[in-house]
């Protein structure tokens, strides 16, 4: 009975936000940072009761010693970041209630979907969960479902998996026997490369950005499945796997074309923002 | 090869300051009763990131950990991202799958 009423697709370069803190950003950094706020405008119309947030840990609590591929997170706190990444990235820290029974009733329904997702009652949001939240929802007062992905630790689930995630997860909320109003963000990459020869440069594969961002825009679930294989993302960029985030997301859309889907490029990375406004149910 | 253990010092370094601190004033002790192969061992001792990458060190580690051993012995930040670049290179993208 819950429904499903927005979904979000937005980048966590944790180097953005001291680009967006300067007093006047300008170029294609000001128009990222309006249009994090145009998303989070849309996210406030929506009137969710839980956002759900999808993102990849980078390898600060799941690591190669016990990596699950996919782990919701039941706890009552979610916060972060990381203290190693609030000094190194002057992140602000992000304090929202989580939910619990919504996130067991959640892994229970998917179980019933068939997937068998891990879970924890204990962990810390990295920068992954923490940008696009301090622009999405500054306010911090929605309880927080996170949902991590392994898109650092190789070997990964493939992108087909990915989606069928996506799939079983927009089932499992439709099931949830509480009547609730659901948002997803989902948090990734496009082409981006850290730690190889292509290090913090201009996004290192713009055709991938634009050939991702055109599928997403129009719904093409067996062209997204074609362009994210293994080769073409660690081709695209060391990093890219990110954007696996973005494919177990149009899952979550049922494979919907977005309602927008565009990109402003950056000096670092393309940074892309998806958003589907799901049966005209934000009105009031 | 051990892929894993080398990871797992870049991490722990990363992760907790004090262990950095650690590691910066005594690599060698530091490093003790690790399962590391000897070329491993040195070019963790020695800073030699460029190393590292091509034995198949996790890149996103290796980044932050060559960093912040960077900053800790007062080297200009400016520079070590073309320093870091060009020492990888010629490495191309080595499999950091362990």
């Amino acid at each position: 009975m819950a429904q499903l009423v927005q979904l979000i697709g937005v980048q966590h370069n944790p180097a953005l936000h001291r680009r967006f803190q300067q007093p006047e950003p300008s170029g294609p950094a000001r128009a990222a940072r309006d249009r994090f706020a145009d998303m989070g405008r849309q996210l406030a119309a929506a009137r969710p009761d839980v956002l759900l947030v999808v993102a990849n840990d980078h390898l600060n609590q799941w690591f190669m010693d016990n990596m699950p591929p996919f782990l919701l997170g039941k706890a009552p706190q979610a916060q972060g970041p990381f203290a190693h990444e609030r000094r190194e990235f002057g992140l602000p820290a992000y304090r929202a209630p989580g939910d619990p029974a919504t996130a067991r009733a959640l892994v229970e329904a998917s179980y019933d979907h068939g997937l068998d997702v891990a879970w924890s009652d204990e962990y810390t949001l990295d920068h992954a969960f923490v940008v696009p939240l301090t622009y999405l929802r500054p306010a911090a007062d929605l309880p927080i479902i996170p949902f991590f992905s392994n898109v650092m630790a190789p070997p990964l689930p493939p992108a087909r998996r990915f989606y069928a995630v996506g799939e079983a997860l927009r089932a499992a909320i439709a099931a949830l026997p509480a009547r609730l109003r659901v948002a997803v963000v989902a948090s990734g990459h496009l082409s981006v490369e850290i730690g190889g020869p292509r290090v913090m440069r201009a996004a290192p594969d713009p055709a991938f950005d634009e050939r991702a961002v055109e599928l997403i825009g129009r719904g093409d679930v067996d062209g997204l499945l074609a362009l994210a294989t293994w080769e073409r993302m660690q081709q695209a960029g060391n990093l890219t796997a990110a954007f696996l985030n973005f494919v177990l997301l149009v899952g979550l859309a049922g494979g919907q074309p977005a309602t927008e889907a565009d990109a402003v490029p950056l000096d670092t990375s393309t940074t892309p923002f998806f958003s589907w406004t799901l049966h005209g149910e934000t009105a009031p | 090869m051990s892929r894993y253990q080398v990871d797992k010092v870049l991490r722990e370094t990363v992760l907790d300051a004090d262990a950095l601190a650690r590691f910066a004033a005594g690599p060698a002790a530091y490093l003790v009763g690790r399962d590391l192969s000897a070329e491993e061992r040195r070019a963790l001792m020695e800073h030699d990131y460029g190393a590292l990458y091509a034995l198949g060190a996790h890149p996103f580690l290796l980044w932050g950990w060559a960093a912040r051993v960077w900053a800790l012995r007062g080297g200009d930040k400016e520079q070590f991202r073309d320093r870091y670049a060009a020492a990888v290179r010629p490495h191309g993208y080595p499999d950091y799958a362990t």
